[in-house]
């Protein structure tokens, strides 16, 4: 047996016990395995790695804080329960009309910023509300809008994973629009049928509207909306036109947008919010620190070339299947179309090249799901108030595996598909 | 009970301040500059912010060498270190700066173009932070990028400037992505912009950017060039055949923005090349990460990979030394000189001195550094 394969075996297990049996939080436990794994791999206690893993995801930490902060502002505002009043007022005599609105809705953000995560702080949470004030259990709520996040990260303008397999193999980031978003929209209108069926009963109205909060538009007119206003003018803006508005970054837009909620509403104490907003993001900020020292550990012990190869190493039937076991579990979209996504790429040369980058993000968007950071699992169980982010990921399952034949299926017809579209 | 609450966020934050001491004073090390001895043969020693002065006191101020012959003739430049991890490309620089002597035209030499990536390592990629060449010389293993304590945060999307062409946010800081650059631009926009304007104002007529690639990489073992260039490398890669060595012609892709074998050659007069040689250390299916194997370039897992035939892969069974690699480059270099001077026999350039392949398998990389 080889080394790698004992160390990932070992750094599995101790992730494993530290949550279940010790009742770790998952980031400490993924910060305890990668210390194990590099034991393991005779590289002692390697603190510069282990810090250096940490600040891997440093960009998506702050984003993460601040966004949390911003969804309190709005959510203080007023602004948050107006939208949620209006969505469920004007689309609730066609059910399946305003799942498959709030599917697109969704999936806005993570259309514009790549970000699935960006998707469930953003509009996931100006919806759940309303799922939830219909009845639809939290776990399915959970599940929707993490499902959905994925589809929007992989939706075009904006598909991070694609440009990271691009900037592997010198691929421009064009022609991607097509292939993005018939895959994507397909699967997030399959996804709100199955949940309309499944989930979505006979809706009364004034029932519904009496459990959530009344709408303060009327008492504070346009500027109730001026924080959301702002931010999507800076987040759109620097790709419409960038020469008059400058990328600034999306924690910075997300802070900038908090301060926007003064005046603009209901009142609020900007320190007690932002102090409710950080504890909030702390578990999943710490899965992030933990997942980045673990990866940095796959990577310094060779774990994670052993993993890279073996995909490889499987027959070509089995490969379809290995890629799509072995993306996901990746546990991150970025990790796994940079770690597998650019060899598959060139494996799959002759297929069309376009359709199989576009395949190969749409399963590694999936990673963003699965164990062991879950990362949109946990965010959507915070935002439903679920406490176990595990039954959001099993009412996923149906979804994962459509999605996985859908990428699947796309690469075996590259080729037929791109003489199609 | 409340005594063991207020101690342990106590007990913890010293922990943290510990580590962080730690982790910090390893991760320091990483400005300490390397150490490079030009041969006798140079003339002027010159600092990126000579072309740009908004790079002065900052870490995109890489050092230049100029090897002046003083008689007329043809003006080469030559760029290392674009990729601080990409290690043969920086060393062949070096090589270059500590042996040549130039006999007709002149030579400029930048080792370390992209500075500021020398003071970092990627995360998440369990880069080693050095290296050493026959325990003598040191030097540092860096990142792809410039450091974000130059240029943060980096945007979801980076637009380059002026093409609007759209690349992952991390590729605004990839000094190879940022040409022709911008002279009020971020920080990578304007060390590309200051080697642009080096280009213009020093009328350099052929210029070489060393990079090298993960072994899956199909572009390996390929000279890359403008379409002005590709008589020269036609001849080039002629030559290196014939001499044993396999090699490629490949033209600069039209609508891929960005890269110096395209924006120097359409923004200025000056005839581009880049290659590119098989580094494990970079690939995505590498083992264990460390010096050893920047120095011998022997990797299980790359072996396992080539059997396997799935895909092209660069790697010979005996690895893909630093010494082998820096060799191709020195090799590729010469023959493209001798084909410019061949096909441009009214302005040409001697460079004396200057290590073959043959001399770095056989002697080693340390015996041609001073």
């Amino acid at each position: 047996m080889e080394l790698e394969l004992i160390i990932l075996f070992i750094m599995l297990l101790i992730f494993a016990l530290s949550v279940f049996l010790f009742k770790l939080p998952s980031g400490i436990a993924l910060g305890v395995s990668a210390t194990i794994g590099a034991i393991l791999g005779g590289h002692y206690f390697p603190i510069r790695h282990l810090i250096e893993g940490s600040f891997g995801y440093l960009d998506a930490i702050l984003i993460i804080a601040t966004a949390m902060i911003f969804m309190k502002v709005v959510e203080a505002t007023g602004a948050l329960g107006t939208i949620n009043y209006w969505i469920i007022k004007h689309f609730y005599k066609v059910p399946i009309l305003l799942i498959i609105f709030m599917s697109f809705f969704i999936m806005l953000p993570g259309m514009l910023t790549g970000l699935s995560s960006a998707c469930i702080l953003t509009t996931g949470a100006l919806v759940a509300p309303a799922l939830l004030a219909m009845n639809v259990p939290r776990t399915v709520v959970g599940a929707f809008i993490a499902i959905t996040a994925v589809y929007g990260m992989i939706a075009p303008p904006i598909n991070i994973p694609i440009m990271i397999i691009g900037g592997g193999v010198d691929m421009p980031y064009i022609g991607f629009e097509k292939p993005l978003m018939l895959s994507t929209f397909t699967l997030a209108i399959i996804t709100s049928i199955y949940f309309r069926i499944g989930y979505v009963k006979k809706i009364n109205l004034q029932d519904v509207l009496s459990q959530i909060s009344e709408p303060l538009y009327n008492k504070h007119g346009i500027k109730l909306f001026f924080p959301i206003i702002i931010v999507i003018i800076l987040m759109v803006g620097p790709r419409v036109i960038p020469e008059y508005i400058p990328d600034i970054g999306a924690p910075l837009i997300f802070l900038i947008g908090a301060l926007a909620g003064f005046g603009s509403g209901e009142k609020f104490n900007f320190f007690k919010l932002s102090r409710t907003g950080i504890i909030d993001a702390l578990p999943i900020m710490i899965i992030l620190i933990g997942v980045g020292m673990f990866v940095q550990i796959m990577t310094l012990t060779g774990v994670r070339g052993f993993i890279a190869t073996s995909a490889l190493k499987l027959s070509p039937a089995l490969l379809y299947v290995g890629i799509a076991i072995l993306m996901p579990l990746f546990g991150s979209a970025y990790a796994a179309s940079s770690v597998l996504g650019v060899p598959l790429v060139y494996v799959f040369l002759g297929k069309n090249e376009i359709i199989v980058a576009s395949a190969l993000s749409l399963i590694a968007g999936i990673g963003d799901l699965m164990p062991p950071p879950m990362l949109l699992c946990v965010f959507a169980a915070q935002i439903v108030k679920e406490q176990n982010h595990f039954l959001i990921l099993r009412k996923s399952i149906p979804m994962i595996i459509l999605t996985l034949i859908i990428g699947i299926l796309m690469i075996i017809f590259a080729r037929e598909i791109n003489q199609l579209i | 009970m409340k005594a063991i609450t207020q101690i342990r966020p106590i007990l913890l934050l010293i922990c943290a301040g510990v580590l962080t001491f730690i982790a910090a004073k390893e991760m320091l090390e990483m400005r300490k500059p390397d150490i490079i001895i030009p041969s006798e043969g140079l003339t002027q020693k010159r600092k990126l912010s000579d072309y740009l002065n908004n790079l002065l006191n900052t870490n995109g101020n890489s050092d230049i060498y100029i090897f002046d012959s003083g008689e007329p003739g043809a003006n080469v430049l030559v760029l290392g270190g674009t990729h601080p991890n990409e290690p043969a490309g920086f060393i062949s620089a070096v090589v270059m700066t500590e042996n040549v002597r130039v006999m007709k035209g002149k030579l400029i030499v930048i080792p370390q173009a992209c500075l500021s990536g020398f003071s970092t390592t990627d995360p998440l990629e369990g880069s080693p932070q050095e290296f050493f060449i026959n325990s003598k010389r040191r030097f540092r293993f860096g990142s792809r990028v410039s450091n974000p304590i130059d240029q943060w945060p980096d945007p979801l999307v980076y637009l380059h400037y002026p093409s609007k062409q759209k690349l992952s946010g991390f590729e605004t800081r990839n000094l190879n992505r940022a040409y022709p650059g911008k002279p009020n631009g971020t920080f990578t926009e304007r060390v590309a912009y200051a080697i642009v304007q080096l280009i213009k104002k020093e009328k350099i007529n052929i210029a070489f950017d060393l990079h090298e690639a993960a072994p899956e990489i199909p572009i390996i073992n390929a000279i890359v060039t403008h379409e002005k260039g590709k008589d020269i490398a036609a001849t080039s890669v002629f030559n290196l055949e014939f001499n044993g060595f396999q090699y490629a012609l490949e033209l600069s892709p039209t609508n891929f923005r960005g890269l110096s074998h395209r924006e120097w050659g359409d923004a200025t007069d000056v005839i581009p090349f880049l290659m590119e040689t098989s580094n494990p250390i970079q690939g995505r299916l590498r083992g264990v990460t460390n010096q050893n194997l920047i120095i011998n370039g022997i990797d299980k897992f790359y072996n396992e990979a080539v059997q396997l035939n799935r895909l092209r892969i660069t790697y010979r069974v005996e690895g893909e030394s630093l010494a082998h690699r820096v060799g191709r480059h020195l090799e590729a270099f010469i023959e493209i000189i001798n084909a410019y001077n061949e096909i441009h026999p009214d302005n040409t350039i001697i460079i004396e001195n200057l290590p073959n392949y043959g001399d770095l398998i056989n002697n080693g990389i340390e015996k041609f550094l001073n």
